[in-house]
């Protein structure tokens, strides 16, 4: 395979574009992964403010106009919106699960379908997660799940 | 686009059931009947787009909880059977007091066959999902060893 790198001028934004046969091979992932991994959001607790990177983000809601980020053993507040927080994960495993949450599609254990027509998600740390049909695409699109 | 193409299927569907438990209602209660072909594909086109209006009750600004979504089925329910049942005597698909039961009672099976036949497709989506999950931590594995 190719590999090509570009040198930009620092007026310009940084990108990695893969050009690719099956979006969801494994390198695919590591790549959007390690380019994603870079990106940090501020969550802020009790003890001041951390740095979090978005590979370690389980999944970010907005609770009554508050957001929050649950990584895996703690909650922080963040200053994001929703679209923003959206707009900021744009290419990595974070996607849209909900109307008021973006779940990391990584952290994901497994799927269950349930009677009300939206799936269950099961998290890394065996927290439950709604993930509504409408936004299910988006999930197989990221995994590279294809219709048969 | 996508969205159009979800709203056509699901009328689709609807317009299958619906046409089904209609057919199966004559079949068992009046089969000496003769159905008016085009007449009959009409009535059952406007039946299934009022099945589809009727989902607005589900329309809600926040994601519903369980027991939200529990309660607008049944209100779905009973919002069908209002708009239906009225509808469906107005064209004579029923007539006496046992009709309207049997009749109440296939729109009722209309749902949950809805209800399955969705729910089935959400089980075979969540394996697609979950053997790609499966696949990819495999080889992330595989890698790491």
């Amino acid at each position: 395979m190719r590999v090509t790198v570009e040198q930009i001028g620092r007026e310009q934004e940084e990108e990695v574009v893969v050009r690719c046969h099956d979006p969801g091979a494994v390198w695919v992932g590591q790549v959007a992964e390690a380019a994603s991994g870079q990106r940090t959001v501020c969550g802020w607790r009790e003890d001041g403010m951390h740095r979090l990177r978005l590979a370690e983000i389980l999944y970010f809601e907005v609770v009554d106009d508050r957001s929050f980020c649950y990584t895996q053993g703690a909650v922080y507040e963040a200053k994001e919106k929703l679209y923003e927080f959206e707009r900021l994960c744009a290419g990595s495993s974070l996607f849209r699960c909900s109307k008021s949450m973006i779940l990391n599609a990584d952290r994901i254990d497994y799927v269950r379908p349930s009677l009300s027509g939206r799936f269950e998600a099961v998290l890394s740390n065996g927290e439950k997660v709604i993930v509504s049909r409408k936004y299910v695409a988006d999930l197989k699109r990221m995994l590279g799940v294809h219709e048969a | 686009m996508k969205t159009i193409a979800l709203w056509v299927r699901r009328y689709i569907m609807v317009y299958g059931i619906i046409m089904l438990c209609t057919f199966l209602m004559c079949l068992l209660f009046n089969p000496a009947a003769e159905l008016p072909v085009v007449a009959f594909f009409g009535r059952i086109m406007v039946f299934a787009l009022i099945a589809l209006l009727s989902l607005a009750v589900y329309h809600a600004k926040e994601e519903l909880s369980a027991r939200a979504w529990w309660v607008r089925t049944v209100l779905h329910l009973l919002v069908l059977e209002a708009a239906l049942l009225p509808l469906a005597h107005h064209w004579g698909f029923w007539q006496g007091g046992t009709d309207i039961l049997v009749y109440a009672g296939f729109i009722l099976l209309a749902k949950v066959l809805w209800h399955l036949a969705d729910y089935s497709l959400n089980v075979r989506t969540a394996a697609q999902i979950n053997e790609k999950i499966r696949n990819n931590r495999l080889s992330r594995n595989t890698r790491k060893d």
